[in-house]
């Protein structure tokens, strides 16, 4: 062997891919170097070659769930999920609001403040982005509904053309079998009878 | 604004991802869970498949698999780590079943793959390469086949299979080195 392997090669994590650059090319050198290395390289990569013949199976029927009451969420989690969490959240945004307002407030000033404009400003600013945001994220909501619904019904649509190919295979298959033994039968019937013996 | 409308964009233009539906199913959305269903049947099916060997109890778990991931989806901290969870289920109730049937299946009399003299037709390169697979120890295997044919990371490997990534390359690189010696002979014999 004229390579000392100094460089420790991996030659699996070389063809798996899990090697960063600079260790690729130190072991593409590696490679370019030393024969017996270029030889180990090369049988590995027919044993990853030859793995990878193997085909994927097709799934002999759909796996799918029905809408049935055992997959459903219990009444308490429903009520949580579309009534009381979102009750729950509110009631504590204006607790929250109250006791802030009741911490915070200044002082009653005999003369009020003049009108800061930039922060006015800022604050419809930030107002106007937040609603857009909600709105927006709204439309996105709705946006993933949609296609939710469109996958749905695609999928339904494969399924169906799946079934109505087997069903049509299965006919054929059938057919060709009747016609078989319909002419078997005739055969023999001609047998028997006396018809078909020359 | 700027910023806002091109995100926008992004969200409303992107393809459905498994987070949506992931999201939608732990609402209860079945049909959600249904379209994530097809999408990773055929990789769940075929996994168990080359790992329990035989097509009826690699549907049966499939099966089991969906289900349970199902019941457990609103266990899943981080959606994003789904691939691994679900491999993780179909792992568990693939080795609970490899441990129940035990003691009728060992591949003790399994025979080695034929010295073929002639051209190997790709059917029975194939037939080859299963025949190797099935010679592995089941945890080899199991490496091979996140690895070589789902393409999981080392560190997803790991958290599926419950060891270090150390174990899990040793795992590996023990595996590659039997199919080497099994597979490279075969192969370079009929080229040469």
């Amino acid at each position: 062997m004229s390579c000392s392997h100094e460089c420790k090669p991996d030659w699996n994590a070389y063809l798996l891919g899990e090697l960063g650059p600079a260790d690729r090319r130190r072991h593409e050198e590696c490679a370019s170097a030393c024969p017996a290395c270029r030889e180990e390289l090369a049988t590995l990569r027919v044993t990853l070659d030859a793995l990878a013949t193997l085909r994927e199976e097709e799934v002999p029927r759909r796996i799918a769930f029905v809408s049935d009451k055992v997959f459903e969420p219990r009444w308490p989690q429903r009520m949580w999920q579309s009534f009381l969490r979102p009750s729950f959240a509110a009631g504590a945004v204006i607790a929250a609001a109250i006791l802030v307002h009741a911490f915070v407030r200044p002082p009653a000033a005999p003369v009020p403040p003049p009108a800061d404009t930039a922060a006015i400003e800022a604050r419809v600013a930030a107002e106007v982005g937040q609603r857009m945001e909600a709105q927006m994220t709204a439309a996105v909501n709705t946006a993933v509904d949609t296609a939710v619904t469109r996958a749905v019904a695609e999928t339904r649509k494969q399924d169906d053309q799946r079934t109505a190919a087997l069903l049509s295979a299965t006919e054929r298959r059938y057919a060709d079998a009747a016609e078989f033994l319909d002419k078997r039968v005739t055969q023999i019937y001609a047998l028997n009878s006396g018809a078909g013996v020359r | 604004l700027g910023r806002l409308y091109e995100r926008s964009q992004h969200l409303i233009f992107r393809e459905i991802e498994d987070l949506d539906l992931i999201a939608k199913a732990r609402r209860g959305d079945v049909e959600a869970y249904n379209v994530l269903v097809s999408r990773w049947e055929k990789r769940v099916f075929n996994y168990l498949l080359r790992l329990v060997s035989n097509r009826e109890d690699a549907l049966d778990v499939s099966q089991e698999t969906f289900l349970k991931a199902y019941q457990n989806l609103r266990k899943l901290d981080d959606p994003a780590r789904f691939p691994a969870w679900l491999f993780r289920i179909a792992h568990n109730e693939a080795f609970s079943l490899l441990r129940r049937r035990k003691p009728e299946t060992e591949l003790a009399g399994e025979p080695r793959p034929r010295n073929i003299g002639g051209r190997l037709l790709p059917v029975e390169l194939s037939l080859a390469v299963e025949s190797a697979l099935k010679r592995l120890s089941e945890d080899q295997r199991e490496t091979v086949l996140l690895k070589i044919y789902q393409g999981f990371k080392f560190e997803e490997m790991a958290e599926i299979l419950e060891c270090p990534v150390s174990t899990v390359k040793s795992r590996l690189y023990t595996a590659l080195e039997l199919l080497k010696t099994t597979l490279a002979p075969t192969v370079l014999r009929e080229e040469s």
